[in-house]
């Protein structure tokens, strides 16, 4: 996937800035680097890219084909130093280069400079064609993951399996974050390797709609590692997609069995209960959640909405604001809002909330803050446009 | 392993062509530096060999012997991530040689990057690695456990056979072989101790297979299926072996495969296999139907339904059928056999002739083959 991303350098050459008119020896360099290049001598290039940088440190399309040689000859610590260079001098057209910053720090490990410079590029709304698009939106699903941030990766890494279908690195990459174990791929213990393999699987066919196989890779999973935290979750998130919520509440209930602090397990359980119009269920496992879970926008939406139907509304109010403050580029959260404020009689408040959803409705959502959505803000998504 | 390879890398040279490419002209210093290094490395001084090629590569960076040696020295010293990073190097400057590739992929193995490892171990496998058996040996072995792990079954086990046959001890390729028969996508590192067993009498009795001791065979998987009945793969081992001798006790155990991992597909394709050969193509038809369902580019299945449809006298739907075969596995000289039969019943002497250069193209390549 990596090795790939050579053609889409190309692609990108167009709008980068013009040097100011060299001295003849500098000329005769960036033309002998760039034949270089394009006759795939990428050792000669880099050679002569770095001469040529010498000379001339300003030479802005000189670091950004340094930076994407030494990046195509997995020579990261220097694709990163040369793309840091580009960045810094170059006036336009700089957003891709922040994936590859990203791209090169998470190969030499330095995992919270690839996400810091990944979440500037998604605010940035993502530039770049469809293959650095997949590439570094995979890696950035990967530290999503070792973040703790499990919805948003799954979420990102379901994406994928939908247009590529399955795969093992994808499998690897949905095992770990349907199991929320905070690691990357290179560093999880390998004796749990067999529990991640059969989690992603399962995860992968799951979110293709092949529940049958979903299904097999689950109970595989179970039969040897049901002890272990989040895997019945896993089955019954299985379940949930299938609108089997019997089976569904049973496992997310052993679950609470093998691990009682699970949050997630109590918000779907509380969900479920709602839907059953079971409030004396709902309510303590939607509270449960949001106590353990402060930060979690779905553990403060499940409240709010247990709340509204049971006609607290003030105490609704407020939890969906905490939803709305978490994620607030969930259409969801802004609807249930818009509905509680109309129930309050705060008659400006709904219409206000109605009118965000109306802008969000159409977007695809992940609770999540903007920085972390793969799609980025409506607002965002217009710049792009 | 690593301390296996450790020592042999005292033996990987750099090339002649290499070797004799740095000029005479250097700065003395460098020249100075980069005696003194090769000094150390000859009296074993290993630190101080480390420290002088690192001196010798800042003065001058693209120094392939003082990359390639400081890289083999530092993949002894078990350093992997800074042999992968020299490694790395080395090749960007040298991309015709495979034992750089080979070391190469051996490190991103030890620092897990296993999809790199893999594509460039195979990189070092295709150029060779001359005749340094050793390296030959760990780059095919490492190789073969990565295709596991890559779900590469087929060809993992493949190259295990390979191995053995070139007289590999089959103590260490038993549980690579179990792993890759079974189907698990593991590294042996990653098996579960409590069924580390059962890779081990899996990859023992495929070996057994492959020496034609079918008694000695059926007694491992008999062993086997006795002790984890429940797990996938161990049936199909079972039944496969049983097809051929006792074909009702074969059918059973696939079928226990397909109660126990209800989307095996090798059990389907081994069952439709032998319906097909008993000329029964009702029995094998659902078998097939599944398979497509469940993988629809799978080129076996296609090419059974084309062999299927042809002994039914459908001829373009068995040309349809084996076409798609064809596309999902060109190199298959038993799918554009299949295919030759089926143009010729058609009347297209065209295709059949081309398919025929094809045949011949692919066995004369095939035979080239080490």
């Amino acid at each position: 996937m990596i090795l790939a991303l050579s053609s889409l350098l190309f692609f990108l050459q167009a709008g980068l800035p013009k040097a100011s008119p060299p001295p003849a020896v500098f000329e005769q360099l960036a033309r002998q680097a760039e034949k270089a290049r394009t006759s795939d001598r990428l050792a000669d290039a880099i050679r002569l890219y770095r001469e040529g940088l010498k000379l001339r440190p300003s030479w802005s399309q000189g670091w950004w084909w340094l930076g994407s040689a030494c990046y195509d000859q997995d020579r990261f610590p220097e694709a990163l130093e040369a793309f840091k260079r580009f960045i810094a001098i170059s006036k336009t057209d700089v957003a891709p280069a922040y994936a590859f910053l990203g791209l090169c720090e998470y190969e030499t490990r330095d995992y919270k400079q690839a996400s810091e410079h990944f979440r500037i590029w998604v605010r940035k709304g993502l530039p770049g064609n469809a293959q650095l698009i997949d590439v570094a939106s995979f890696h950035w699903a990967l530290l999503l993951t070792r973040e703790g941030n499990f919805v948003q990766a799954l979420f990102l890494l379901e994406e994928k399996a939908k247009k590529y279908g399955p795969s093992s690195l994808l499998a690897e990459a949905m095992g770990l974050a349907s199991l929320r174990m905070k690691n990357v791929p290179e560093d999880y213990p390998p004796k749990r390797r067999e529990m991640v393999w059969l989690a992603g699987q399962a995860s992968v066919y799951g979110s293709l709609h092949d529940f049958d196989r979903a299904h097999e890779f689950a109970s595989r999973l179970i039969a040897h590692y049901g002890t272990q935290p989040n895997v019945h979750y896993l089955q019954g998130t299985i379940y949930s997609f299938e609108k089997k919520s019997v089976e569904a509440a049973e496992e997310f209930r052993q679950e609470l069995r093998v691990s009682p602090d699970n949050a997630q397990a109590m918000i779907q359980l509380a969900f479920i209960a709602l839907e059953d119009a079971r409030l004396e269920d709902a309510m303590p496992m939607a509270k449960q959640a949001a106590a353990l879970e402060p930060k979690d926008a779905l553990a403060h939406y499940a409240l709010g909405r247990v709340l509204m139907a049971a006609e607290d509304f003030r105490q609704s109010a407020g939890e969906l604001e905490l939803a709305k403050e978490l994620a607030p580029a969930s259409a969801k959260v802004r609807y249930q809002l818009a509905r509680v404020y109309r129930r309050l009689g705060r008659k400006e408040d709904a219409e206000r909330e109605s009118a965000v959803f109306e802008t969000l409705k159409d977007k695809v959502e992940v609770l999540a803050a903007p920085e972390e959505k793969p799609t980025g803000t409506p607002e965002q998504k217009g710049k792009t446009k | 392993m690593i301390a296996g390879i450790a020592a042999l890398l005292l033996a990987v040279s750099v090339p002649g062509p290499i070797r004799n490419s740095l000029p005479g002209t250097q700065a003395r210093s460098f020249e100075q530096i980069s005696r003194a290094a090769q000094q150390a490395r000859d009296e074993n001084r290993d630190e101080d060999a480390i420290r002088l090629f690192r001196q010798g590569l800042k003065l001058k960076s693209d120094w392939e012997e003082g990359l390639w040696y400081l890289g083999t020295m530092l993949y002894e010293k078990e350093r992997f991530d800074e042999a992968r990073d020299l490694f790395r190097r080395f090749v960007g400057q040298n991309p015709k040689f495979g034992p750089g590739w080979a070391l190469l992929g051996m490190s991103e193995f030890q620092t897990r990057e296993y999809a790199r490892s893999l594509e460039h171990l195979r990189r070092g496998m295709t150029l060779g690695v001359g005749d340094r058996k050793h390296l030959a040996d760990s780059v095919f072995y490492h190789t073969a456990l990565l295709l596991a792990r890559f779900e590469q079954y087929h060809d993992s086990l493949e190259l295990l056979w390979q191995m053995r046959g070139a007289g590999q001890a089959e103590s260490l390729l038993e549980e690579p072989a179990g792993i890759a028969a079974l189907g698990y996508a593991l590294l042996p590192g990653e098996i579960p101790d409590s069924r580390r067993e059962m890779f081990r009498l899996a990859g023992a009795g495929t070996f057994a297979l492959l020496d034609q001791r079918r008694e000695d065979a059926e007694k491992l998987f008999d062993k086997m299926v006795r002790q984890f009945p429940q797990e996938p793969g161990v049936h199909y081992q079972y039944g496969s072996l049983l097809l051929n001798n006792r074909p009702e006790d074969g059918v059973k155990e696939l079928q226990k495969e397909l109660e126990v991992s209800p989307s095996h597909i090798p059990s389907r394709l081994r069952l439709a296999e032998y319906y097909l050969a008993q000329s029964d193509s009702e029995m094998a038809r659902p078998f097939l139907d599944e398979v497509v369902r469940l993988e629809p580019k799978n080129a076996s299945a296609h090419m059974f339904l084309g062999e299927l449809l042809a002994a039914k006298g459908d001829n373009s739907g068995a040309i349809r059928e084996l076409e798609l075969a064809r596309e999902q596995a060109p190199t298959r000289t038993k799918i554009r056999w299949d295919l030759l039969r089926a143009y010729q019943a058609a009347g297209r002497r065209e295709d059949a002739s081309r398919e025929k250069m094809e045949i011949e193209k692919l066995t004369a390549q095939q035979s080239g083959k080490p």
